[in-house]
């Protein structure tokens, strides 16, 4: 064989950029010179086509393929050399061609299918199916399915169509079900770049979907973060600003607790020592505490030491005072208290008491309580008035004070036989002898006086006549009635004196209302700090790793100079000095640096404000049985 | 293989940029998918051109050579881009992981071929015959026609049928179409052992002069054996692109659905 035989005029020229090859060369035989035709039919049953010249037809066979033949045509015009024909076979490239098209007509036919099954009824094949969805969007996705989220599933081509040029944001449909504390497509759900305008928000910025059982929330880096903030930095310990002055003790305690005076003096004081706590946990619950610490309640922690003040200091309600004339009907008098008729004498009237009426009836009668002439003429209608109704003119009195009607709260428990008693022996000019002695607390008469003496901590009507005192002294019009009401209110809240002595303890702070005005109000509860809804702090886990003995004082140092006490002194909650050091940035990093602990901004932000559900996600939870039947 | 480095170098940068670029858009809290998906699409249609450009040899385009570098390199491009895009090896829903495991068998068929398209062509170079593909079987029935020819003259003049028997029984089955296929793909030399031992162990029953035809048989079928050798290695530089040419046909296609879909409901 000619190992060199592509010479131009020996060599027969391949195309295998024709669909056909010769039958006979795929059998392995020697193929034809003329190969198959285009249309795929055999090219080779003879070897030349003769041409008709000068009244002969001429041989016309290529010289690479030997010449004309000796035998030359017949003379009807035929090649001499015929064979039959073969089975041409297609060439690699017209074989790969049409596998490259069956791949891609089945990849088409199994979206067209996948698109004009039902989804609901073929879901499993449909291949535009993202992938699956989290756990809980699975759950609330199962009866629309695809358009609970994207508008233009199931609204076919047109819509396809429409849906590439309307710009669709997503989010819409993702604050159906989802609730926020502000505007949802604002940066935080919360205007707080008020100086400037920031982008809107969009929910897939950082949530994605369709990655399984567990949603893909997007980790929030600081460089995220720095996209909008004004103050860039690279992480808590580089360049994270410092904390608030404060911080992060903003607000004023409801509850006056002098961490130092406890800790220093009252503690330490062998009187005490068994009953102090040994440690902050002793007296804070840290088991599932985030940020919030809070106290045990009173009953747990306080009662040792402070139970019994509380039923030490009773409020007067009335007192029965000096009087320099006898204003009362005597003949009423007998007659409403069925006691005997005393015979008229004409010796000086002398009062049996040398007393100054209560303050808390001086404000209800709105006398001055320094002035007999002035307050003894309307105290002794009221004693009259009370020998006939005995509780009736006071409790129209204390009603009078305020808007909602407050006697039944404020005078609850006092026995009207005993008042009408009281007011008997005082109308006759006598002291009240009581039959026996207020031992378990509760409204009485004793000799002079109506008190009542508190049961006990939570005792309501000590609360509702601090609640009483410090309504009135808000709202009153004439300017001597509000000097009798603030005298009235100072007696009652009195931390040495005042009812209960309730407010040694809880804190009484100045609101603004929504109309402008202010008001008073007595922190009962112990009061979270809320004003903080971007930031998270968790004490428990900061407790595991630290431990529970020292792990408050690595953070939590006591201000020895700070003025506790004089905080509460006036009503602002603003204006007030923690019994701690505030906690500095230098505190977190000795733990939060590259090193050692997680220091993303999201270990202490919380992006969004208040997130949560709307309602109607409330009734398609509980309507999940039946959907899944 | 300057040429190879420069063109991976670009292919390094060109990554290197797309990456940073998803990182800063990422950061900015905008969608880096779109940046990375972009530049995936774009290499993939780049390798796709490199079919149509086997299709019009005729346009003062590149030399094939230097497309067939650009290939590869993209190819590889294409792999880490797609690992960028995805942010995962396996993804989830069943239209993204047919895509991937169509898109994954596209470039490991591409790998396959790569490694044939390096090895064969010195295995060819080394084997001393220069062959064209399509003429191979003319070739073939070329030298068995001639093989035959020299059997039956050796009958002819010697007398002796013995070569014509040993032929007939079995030399015959070697010219009839390429043999020893799979030997010859891995580079065996099988075929050169069996033409060697059918030719020695017939020589010690015939005369000198039968030897001569003998020697003049064997000298065809060591031609034949370097053709079977061309066949089985051109057959399998030509025949992977029948996996790869369809996986990517069908990757193209799924892309293709893949932006329609996420134009349609991302947008």
């Amino acid at each position: 064989m000619d190992e060199n035989k592509f010479d131009h005029g020996k060599s027969p020229y391949e195309r295998p950029n024709f669909p056909f090859r010769c039958g006979r060369g795929a059998l392995w035989r020697t193929p034809c010179n003329n190969g198959p035709k285009v249309d795929g039919s055999c090219g080779g049953t003879r070897d030349c086509t003769p041409f008709f010249k000068e009244d002969r037809w001429l041989c016309r066979r290529e010289k690479r393929y030997g010449g004309p033949c000796k035998e030359g045509p017949s003379p009807t015009g035929e090649c001499s050399w015929q064979r039959p024909p073969c089975a041409p076979r297609k060439t690699l490239r017209e074989i790969r061609g049409q596998i490259s098209f069956l791949a891609v007509a089945a990849i088409v036919a199994l979206l067209l299918i996948s698109q004009a099954l039902n989804p609901t009824f073929a879901g499993f094949v449909n291949i535009s199916d993202a992938g699956p969805l989290s756990k809980s969007h699975k759950k609330f996705t199962e009866i629309e399915g695809c358009a609970a989220c994207h508008a233009a599933y199931g609204q076919g081509p047109v819509g396809w169509i429409k849906a590439v040029f309307t710009p669709v944001d997503i989010s819409e449909r993702c604050v159906n079900c989802h609730s926020f504390g502000g505007p949802d497509s604002i940066a935080h759900n919360n205007d707080l770049a008020i100086d400037r305008e920031v982008r809107k928000t969009e929910c897939i910025m950082c949530h994605r979907e369709h990655s399984g059982q567990k949603m893909s929330t997007r980790q929030s880096t600081s460089e995220q973060c720095n996209t909008c903030h004004k103050n860039k930095f690279e992480s808590f310990s580089k360049g994270h600003p410092e904390f608030p002055e404060k911080y992060p003790y903003f607000n004023r305690n409801a509850i006056k607790f002098d961490h130092g005076s406890h800790l220093k003096k009252h503690f330490e004081n062998p009187k005490f020592t068994e009953k102090a706590p040994t440690s902050c946990t002793g007296c804070h619950q840290v088991t599932l505490s985030d940020r919030e610490v809070r106290p045990q309640a009173f009953e747990t922690i306080c009662v040792n030491c402070h139970g019994s003040q509380i039923t030490k200091k009773d409020l007067v309600l009335i007192r029965l005072p000096e009087f320099m004339q006898n204003f009362v009907d005597k003949d009423a008098l007998i007659q409403a208290c069925n006691s005997p008729a005393e015979e008229k004498t004409d010796d000086e009237f002398l009062s049996v008491s040398t007393e100054m009426p209560a303050l808390v009836s001086a404000f209800l009668l709105n006398v001055p309580e320094d002035d007999p002439e002035t307050y003894e003429q309307p105290l002794q209608e009221l004693i009259q008035a009370m020998t006939e109704e005995s509780m009736l003119p006071i409790e129209d009195l204390v009603n009078s004070q305020t808007e909602t009607p407050m006697a039944d709260k404020l005078l609850t428990g006092l026995n009207p036989e005993v008042l009408k008693r009281a007011a008997c022996s005082w109308g006759l000019n006598l002291e009240y002898e009581p039959p026996a002695e207020a031992k378990f607390g509760g409204w009485y008469a004793d000799m002079l006086e109506v008190r009542y003496k508190p049961t006990g901590h939570r005792d309501p009507v000590a609360k509702s006549w601090i609640e009483f005192a410090l309504n009135v002294s808000t709202v009153q019009d004439d300017e001597d009635k509000t000097t009798r009401a603030i005298a009235m209110r100072d007696e009652v809240i009195s931390a040495k004196e005042g009812v209960g002595s309730c407010v040694k303890c809880h804190a009484v702070s100045e609101t603004t209302l929504a109309d402008g005005k202010k008001k008073l109000e007595i922190e009962w509860q112990y009061k979270e700090v809320n004003n903080r809804p971007h930031s998270q702090y968790s004490h428990t886990s900061h407790i595991e790793i630290m431990g529970n003995k020292s792990s408050c004082s690595n953070c939590h140092i006591l201000d020895g100079k700070a003025e506790y006490m004089a905080s509460f002194k006036g009503f602002d909650a603003t204006k007030w000095s923690s019994n701690f050091s505030s906690i500095k940035r230098k505190t977190c990093i000795q733990c939060h640096t590259e090193s050692q602990i997680n220091q993303d901004c999201q270990s202490c932000h919380i992006y969004h404000l208040n997130p949560g559900f709307k309602k109607k996600m409330v009734s398609a939870k509980r309507q999940m049985p039946e959907i899944k039947k | 293989m300057k040429r190879t480095l420069g063109y991976a170098v670009i292919a390094i940068l060109f990554f290197a940029l797309i990456w940073v670029w998803t990182l800063e858009v990422d950061s900015s809290l905008n969608y880096p998918e779109f940046i990375s998906g972009g530049a995936l699409f774009f290499t993939i249609f780049f390798l796709c051109l490199f079919n149509i450009r086997k299709r019009v040899p005729f346009l003062p385009l590149w030399p094939a050579r230097k497309w067939f570098l650009l290939h590869t390199v993209a190819g590889f491009l294409a792999l880490s881009l797609f690992w960028l895009h995805a942010g995962i090896m396996w993804p989830n829903g069943l239209y993204v992981q047919i895509l991937v495991f169509l898109f994954y068998l596209t470039t490991l068929s591409g790998i396959v071929g790569l490694v044939m398209e390096k090895v064969y062509p010195n295995l060819l170079t080394r084997i001393g015959l220069e062959c064209i593909y399509e003429r191979i079987p003319r070739d073939i029935a070329e030298i068995r026609n001639k093989a035959e020819t020299l059997v039956f003259e050796c009958t002819e003049k010697t007398g002796s049928d013995t070569l014509a028997q040993h032929y007939l029984e079995t030399l015959g089955w070697f010219f009839q179409r390429p043999r020893f296929f799979i030997n010859n793909i891995f580079g065996g030399q099988n075929a050169q052992t069996w033409v060697m031992q059918q030719c020695s162990i017939l020589e010690r029953f015939l005369n000198a002069s039968e030897r001569d035809y003998l020697d003049k048989i064997f000298a065809l079928a060591e031609i034949k054996r370097k053709i079977d050798f061309h066949y089985s290695l051109q057959t399998m530089l030509k025949n992977w692109l029948l996996i790869h040419i369809p996986l990517a046909a069908a990757v193209m296609t799924m892309v293709v659905w893949h932006i329609i879909v996420i134009q349609v409901f991302f947008n």
